[in-house]
C-alpha cells in the first residue's frame, strides 16, 4: 500500500499544478490505496478440496481528479488514473477530465465546508491490522479449518463413513488509506482504516445440518481470538440443528434473529434511506419523510465512528467529516444517507415536496456524511463517483425483551436465525421481499426452542411493513451481523413478528 | 517517471501486451528457478479502455474516459513433504503498464507476494496434516494433479467503431436524447436514467507450462432505468442491451440472429412506454394453486441464469460456494447426484456455449483452456457442469474452459458464458392459443432462489392473463414461484424463438466479482404458482 506521506505529497504537488490552470474554476484530487486480503475456506470431507482456496490479495491505488471549468460553474469533468502518482499522470488525467466535461445544470460545485479539519483525523484507529502480514492470515484461516475438524470429531463419537462435512467461508482483511485536497479546502485530508471480517459455514449433509459463525474486528488480538472459536462454533451450531423438522406451509408468528434483520435492512431498508432513492422516486418511504415509518420503539443510525462497529472512518471520500447520520428516531424518518451531489439535487428538485411528502420540514437538511467511493468490498477506491453508503448501521429500541421473552411472545412459531437471497421482488418502492430460511433456525413450541428447523425448507414472502411497523416484540440487545457482499456492518436486535407467510420448498431429491 | 523510448512499453496499457507476450514467459520461468519450492506460475494481464456517458431526466449526468491495466499472478509452492500451497496476487497497475521497467518490477513483486502466500498456506496445511486423522489428510490430498494449459493463440476483437476513437459527445448525446424523450412521455414518468458504455479490453495469459494466449474483446452496453408512478400504482423497470461489438450496435438497431437489439434510443423509450403502461395496470392477485404459465425468452433468460447456469457451475456443485451463493440441486454428493438422470421434460434442452456471439463470448478461459459448448440438459436429462481445471480434476472429467474472472486482479471462478434453453419446434403464438386459462409472463425483473436453486421466485415486468387462447388483461407485480424440478418436468411446449439477453452484472465470489454474460431461451410453457404484490 502507498504510505500516507507519499499520498499527501502527490496531492500537494497536484494541487500546485492545478491551481496554475486558468481554465479551471475548481478542482479536487482524491487518492486511495487499498488492499483486500482473503483466505477462502473450503474443506469438504467427501469431495477433494484444498482447505484454503484462493489465498489472495487485491491491491489498488490511484487517484481521481474532478474539475470545474472557470467559464461555467456547472461544467464539470472527471478522470481516474490507476497505479501512478506522478505529475505526468496528473497531466493525462487533466486532459481526460477536460475531454469528458459536461454541463450538468444540477451540479452543485465541489463539496465544501469546513475549509479546515483537525489533524487528529489522520491517526489510524486500527494500526495493528494495517501492518498484519500473510503469516497471520494463513495461520488463522487454517486454525478455523483445524478447529472445525477437531470439534466435529470430538462431537461425533461414532465415525460416519460419509458425513458430507463442508466447512466454507472466508477470512478477509480490508485496509485502505485516502488523501483528498482541492480548491475548496484549505488543508489536505487523510484517513486510513483496517478491519477483518470472517464468516464460517459448517454443513453436515448426512445430518441435513447447517450452522454459521461470524466475526468482525479491528485488532490482531480480535482476529486471533476469532480464529480460535469460529470453526468450533459453526460446527457446534450445525450439530445442534441436525435432522430438522419440516413444518407445513402457513402463516406463523416468528422470531427473527439479528442476521435476518440485518439482511432485510441491507437489501430493503437502507437502499430506501438515501437522498438518491427519494430523488429517483424509488424509496419504500417515498412521500413519508418526517412521518412514522417504523414502530415508535425503533431508532436507526449509521455511525462510521462508533467503537462498536468494525468500519472506522473519519472523513468521507468527498473529504467531508464522516459522522453519524440519524435515520429513524422513535420510528419517525428523520434523515437520509447522502453524498454531496444527491443532497443538493433533492433539495433543489422542483418535485421535492411531493417526493419527501407533506410532513417533511420546509427547509430540510441532508448533510453529506455518506459519500464513499467503494468497489466490490468496503475498501475505499480511487475510481468511480461517490455514492451514498452506510458504514456501521445500528438499530436500537427502547423497552426491549430478552430472548426468552421474545420466544414467549411468539409461543408457537418459528425462530428464523438465517435467511438468504433477500431481494425486493416487486421493486424497492413496493417494499415486498422474498427470501429463504437457510439455517440456524428452530421450531418454537410453548415459548421455547423446541426442535431444529430443516435448512432451506421455507420461503418467506413479506413486506418491510410487517417486519418494522408492528413487531410484537423487540430484542433488548443489538448484536453484530454480517451480510455477504454488503459494504456495511450491522448491529441489530432480534424481533418477534406476527402473521408471516412461509411457503414450503420442495426437496431437491437429488439422492 | 522514466520515459526513455526504449523503456516505454507503450503509450497505453494495450501496447504492453506485445512486450509481455515475449517477456512474461521467461520471467515466470526465471522466478521458478530462483525460488525453491515454486512449482508453477501464471500471469494474467489486461488492458482496458472505456467511455461512458449517462443522462438522468433528460439532463447529462456523467461522462468519463477510463483506462486501466491489471495483473493477476498465481504461484504454487510445494512444501517439504509434498503439500502444495496456492497463492494469488491481483494488482491494478494502471499507468505503470506504460513503462517496461516498472511493469516488470510490478510482475516480480506480485510473483514474490503470491509465492509467499503459497508458502504460508503450504506450511500451515503441512502442520495441520501432522495432527489430523487419516481421513482428513486423504480429503486434502485428493484434488489430484491439475495439468496446466499449454495453448498458444491470438484472438482479435470484433468491432467497427473503436471505443478509443469514439467522440465522447456522441455517447452523451445518445443518452440525453433518449432520456429527454422519456421525460416528454408524461408526468407519470417520475425518473429515468439512460447510460451507455463502449469498452475495449485486451487480455494475456502466460504460464510456465508454455501457454501464451492473447484475446481482445469489444463491449458495448446500454442501460435504462425508469420509474413510473400513476394514481393506480408505480412500477420500476430496468433493462440492458449489450453486444461484444463496437458502438455501432447502440447507435442503430442491431440485427443478429440470437441477440438482436434496437438502438439505445428506441430501446430506452420503448421500456419507458411499457413502464407507464404497467404502472397503470392492476396488481396481480395470484390465483390459488398452480396455473399454466407461458414464459417469454426474456423471462426465461433469468430462469436459465439462476436455475441452470449457477447450479451448473462445478465450484458451486462441489460446495466451494456453500457459505455464499449456496450449493447445486444437481449434485448432492459425488455418489448421489442428477448426472444422467431426468430432471425435466424430454422437450427441455439447455447448454452453455462461449463460442457463440453473445455477451458472454470468449474462446479461451482465464486458465488458458479452450471454451466449448457444454450440454446441461439433453431431453430433460442432466448431463454436466461448467468447470475449471481443478474442479474438472475433482469430478474426473475434462476441463471445459469455464474459469473466468471479471478482471485480471481477481482469481478466476467457474462462470457461465452464453447459457440458455435451446429452441424447440413450437410456434409461440400457438403455445398461447392452446391455453384455455393461464398467464403469459414477459420480461424478467428480480430473482430469489433457494440455497441449492431447487426453488425460485422470479418477478416479471408484465403478466397477462390468457383466456380461451387469447391474451387478456395486463397485471403488475407478478412473479413465478416454483420448485425447479417440478417446473422443468411440467414443460409441455418449447418455442422456436430462441433469443439471448445481455446480463451485465452477475455477482459471484468473495470479494464479489461482477461479470457480463448472456442468457436466454425460447418461449416455454409450464405450470407454476404465481406471486403478486
Amino acid at each position: 500500500m502507498r504510505t500516507t506521506p507519499e499520498m499527501r505529497g502527490f496531492v500537494r504537488e497536484a494541487l500546485a499544478l492545478l491551481s496554475r490552470q486558468r481554465d479551471l474554476g475548481g478542482f479536487e484530487v482524491y487518492v486511495s490505496s487499498s488492499e483486500h486480503r482473503v483466505a477462502r475456506l473450503n474443506y469438504t470431507s467427501d469431495i477433494p478440496s484444498r482447505g484454503v482456496e484462493e489465498f489472495k490479495s487485491l491491491n489498488a491505488d490511484g487517484f481521481a481528479l474532478r474539475i470545474v471549468t472557470a467559464r461555467d460553474a456547472h461544467e464539470t469533468g472527471s478522470a481516474a488514473i490507476a497505479g501512478d502518482l506522478s505529475i505526468e499522470a496528473l497531466r493525462e488525467a487533466l486532459a481526460r477530465a477536460r475531454r469528458a466535461a459536461i454541463v450538468d445544470p444540477h451540479f452543485p460545485g465541489l463539496p465544501a465546508g469546513p475549509r479546515r479539519l483537525a489533524r487528529s483525523a489522520e491517526k489510524s484507529p486500527t494500526p495493528e491490522l494495517l501492518r498484519a502480514k500473510d503469516d497471520l492470515l494463513a495461520a488463522v484461516a487454517w486454525k478455523i479449518i483445524g478447529g472445525a475438524i477437531g470439534a466435529f470429531r470430538a462431537r461425533m463419537k461414532l465415525a460416519m463413513p460419509h458425513p458430507g462435512l463442508v466447512i466454507g467461508g472466508d477470512l478477509s482483511l480490508i485496509r485502505d488509506r485516502i488523501a483528498i485536497g482541492g480548491s475548496h479546502f484549505d488543508d489536505l485530508r487523510v484517513d486510513q482504516s483496517a478491519h477483518f471480517a470472517s464468516s464460517v459455514t459448517a454443513l453436515v449433509e448426512a445430518l441435513d445440518a447447517k450452522g454459521t459463525a461470524t466475526a468482525t474486528g479491528v485488532s490482531a488480538a480480535d482476529l486471533i481470538r476469532a480464529g480460535a472459536r469460529l470453526g468450533r462454533d459453526a460446527i457446534g451450531r450445525a450439530l445442534a440443528l441436525r435432522h430438522g423438522e419440516r413444518p407445513a406451509a402457513g402463516t406463523y408468528s416468528v422470531v427473527m434473529g439479528p442476521q435476518p434483520i440485518a439482511e432485510i435492512l441491507n437489501y430493503m431498508v437502507i437502499p430506501s434511506l438515501t437522498t438518491g432513492a427519494f430523488q429517483a422516486a424509488n424509496s419504500a418511504y417515498q412521500g413519508r419523510f418526517g412521518t412514522p415509518v417504523m414502530d415508535a420503539r425503533f431508532n436507526l443510525v449509521d455511525d462510521p465512528r462508533t467503537n462498536a462497529g468494525a468500519i472506522r472512518r473519519r472523513i468521507t471520500c468527498e473529504g467531508l467529516p464522516a459522522t453519524a447520520t440519524e435515520l429513524i428516531r422513535e420510528g419517525r424518518l428523520l434523515g437520509l444517507l447522502s453524498n454531496y451531489y444527491d443532497a443538493h439535487r433533492l433539495l433543489n428538485d422542483e418535485h421535492r415536496a411531493e417526493k419527501l411528502g407533506p410532513d417533511a420540514p420546509s427547509d430540510p437538511s441532508f448533510p453529506a456524511h455518506s459519500g464513499y467511493r467503494l468497489g466490490e468490498s468496503s475498501a475505499r477506491r480511487f475510481d468511480g463517483h461517490p455514492g451514498a453508503t452506510g458504514s456501521n448501521v445500528i438499530m436500537s429500541a427502547r423497552g426491549g425483551m430478552s430472548e426468552r421473552e421474545l420466544l414467549a411472545a411468539v409461543a408457537e412459531g418459528i425462530y428464523i436465525g438465517r435467511v438468504w437471497y433477500t431481494y425486493p421482488i416487486n421493486g424497492q418502492r413496493a417494499g415486498d421481499f422474498t427470501c429463504t430460511v437457510s439455517g440456524d433456525s428452530y421450531v418454537i413450541r410453548d415459548g421455547r426452542l423446541a426442535a431444529p428447523l430443516a435448512p432451506n425448507h421455507f420461503r418467506l414472502n413479506a413486506n418491510i411493513e410487517q417486519v418494522f411497523a408492528r413487531p410484537i416484540g423487540i430484542g433488548r440487545r443489538p448484536e453484530p451481523a454480517l451480510v455477504w457482499g454488503s459494504p456495511e456492518t450491522y448491529i441489530v436486535p432480534a424481533l418477534a413478528l406476527d402473521a408471516i407467510t412461509l411457503s414450503a420448498i420442495g426437496a431437491a431429491d437429488s439422492d | 517517471m522514466a520515459s526513455s523510448r526504449k523503456n516505454r512499453a507503450a503509450d497505453d496499457g494495450f501496447g504492453a501486451i506485445g512486450f509481455l507476450r515475449a517477456a512474461a514467459e521467461p520471467a515466470l520461468r526465471r522466478f521458478l528457478r530462483a525460488n525453491r519450492g515454486a512449482t508453477y506460475a501464471e500471469m494474467r494481464f489486461e488492458a482496458s479502455f472505456s467511455r461512458t456517458a449517462s443522462a438522468v431526466d433528460g439532463v447529462p449526468r456523467d461522462a468519463a474516459e477510463s483506462a486501466n491495466a491489471a495483473l493477476g499472478v498465481r504461484v504454487h509452492c510445494a512444501a517439504p513433504g509434498g503439500v502444495v500451497g496456492d497463492g494469488f496476487t491481483g494488482v491494478e497497475v494502471g499507468r505503470i503498464a506504460t513503462s517496461r521497467t516498472k511493469l516488470a518490477a510490478a510482475l516480480q513483486s506480485a510473483l514474490a507476494e503470491a509465492f509467499d502466500r503459497a508458502r504460508c498456506s503450504a506450511r500451515e496445511q503441512t502442520a495441520l496434516r501432522r495432527t489430523a486423522p487419516a481421513a482428513v489428510v486423504k480429503a486434502l490430498a485428493a484434488i489430484g494433479n491439475v495439468e496446466p494449459s499449454t495453448e498458444r493463440a491470438e484472438v482479435a476483437a470484433t468491432f467497427r467503431r473503436d471505443p478509443r476513437t469514439l467522440d465522447p459527445a456522441e455517447l452523451g448525446r445518445l443518452c440525453r436524447s433518449a432520456s429527454a424523450e422519456i421525460v416528454g412521455l408524461g408526468s407519470d414518468v417520475a425518473y429515468n436514467a439512460v447510460a451507455a458504455l463502449a469498452e475495449l479490453r485486451h487480455e494475456l495469459f502466460v504460464n510456465t507450462a508454455g501457454a501464451n494466449i492473447s484475446q481482445a474483446f469489444a463491449f458495448s452496453q446500454g442501460d435504462c432505468y425508469v420509474v413510473a408512478a400513476t394514481a393506480d400504482g408505480h412500477q420500476e423497470s430496468y433493462d440492458t442491451i449489450g453486444q461484444q461489438r463496437g458502438f455501432e450496435c447502440l447507435a442503430d438497431d442491431w440485427r443478429d440472429e440470437l441477440t438482436p437489439n434496437p438502438g439505445l434510443h428506441r430501446f430506452a423509450v420503448e421500456l419507458a412506454r411499457e413502464t407507464r403502461e404497467v404502472a397503470a395496470a392492476p396488481l396481480l392477485k395470484p390465483p390459488e394453486g398452480e396455473v399454466v404459465v407461458v414464459t417469454d425468452p426474456h423471462f426465461n433468460a433469468l430462469i436459465a441464469h439462476e436455475i441452470i447456469g449457477h447450479p451448473c457451475e462445478a465450484d458451486r456443485a462441489l460446495k466451494m460456494e456453500a457459505a455464499y451463493a449456496g450449493r447445486s440441486w444437481f449434485l448432492r454428493s459425488l455418489e448421489h447426484n442428477e448426472i444422467g438422470r431426468p430432471v425435466g421434460s424430454p422437450l427441455l434442452w439447455a447448454c452453455s456455449d462461449p463460442t457463440l456471439n453473445g455477451y458472454g463470448h470468449y474462446l479461451y478461459d482465464h486458465e488458458g483452456t479452450r471454451g466449448r459448448r457444454v450440454t446441461h440438459l439433453e431431453g430433460g436429462v442432466f448431463r454436466g457442469f461448467l468447470n475449471s481445471r481443478a474442479t474438472a480434476a475433482a469430478l474426473g472429467v475434462e476441463p471445459n474452459g469455464s474459469a473466468r474472472a471479471s478482471e485480471a486482479w481477481h482469481a478466476p471462478l467457474v462462470r457461465m458464458s452464453n447459457t440458455f434453453f435451446m429452441p424447440g419446434e413450437s410456434d409461440p403464438a400457438r403455445m398461447i392459443a392452446e391455453v384455455d386459462r393461464g398467464y403469459y409472463v414477459c420480461g424478467h425483473l428480480v430473482p430469489s432462489i433457494a440455497e441449492s436453486r431447487e426453488n425460485f421466485r422470479i418477478s416479471a415486468r408484465r403478466v397477462y392473463e390468457i383466456e380461451h387462447g387469447r391474451i387478456g388483461r395486463l397485471f403488475r407485480s407478478g412473479s413465478v414461484i416454483a420448485d425447479s424440478k417440478s417446473f422443468f418436468r411440467a414443460v409441455d411446449a418449447v418455442g422456436n424463438d430462441l433469443r439471448l439477453v445481455a446480463i451485465p452484472n452477475c455477482g459471484k465470489g468473495q470479494p464479489m466479482q461482477v461479470k457480463r454474460m448472456s442468457n436466454g431461451g425460447p418461449t416455454l410453457r409450464s405450470r407454476a404458482r404465481l406471486g403478486g404484490g
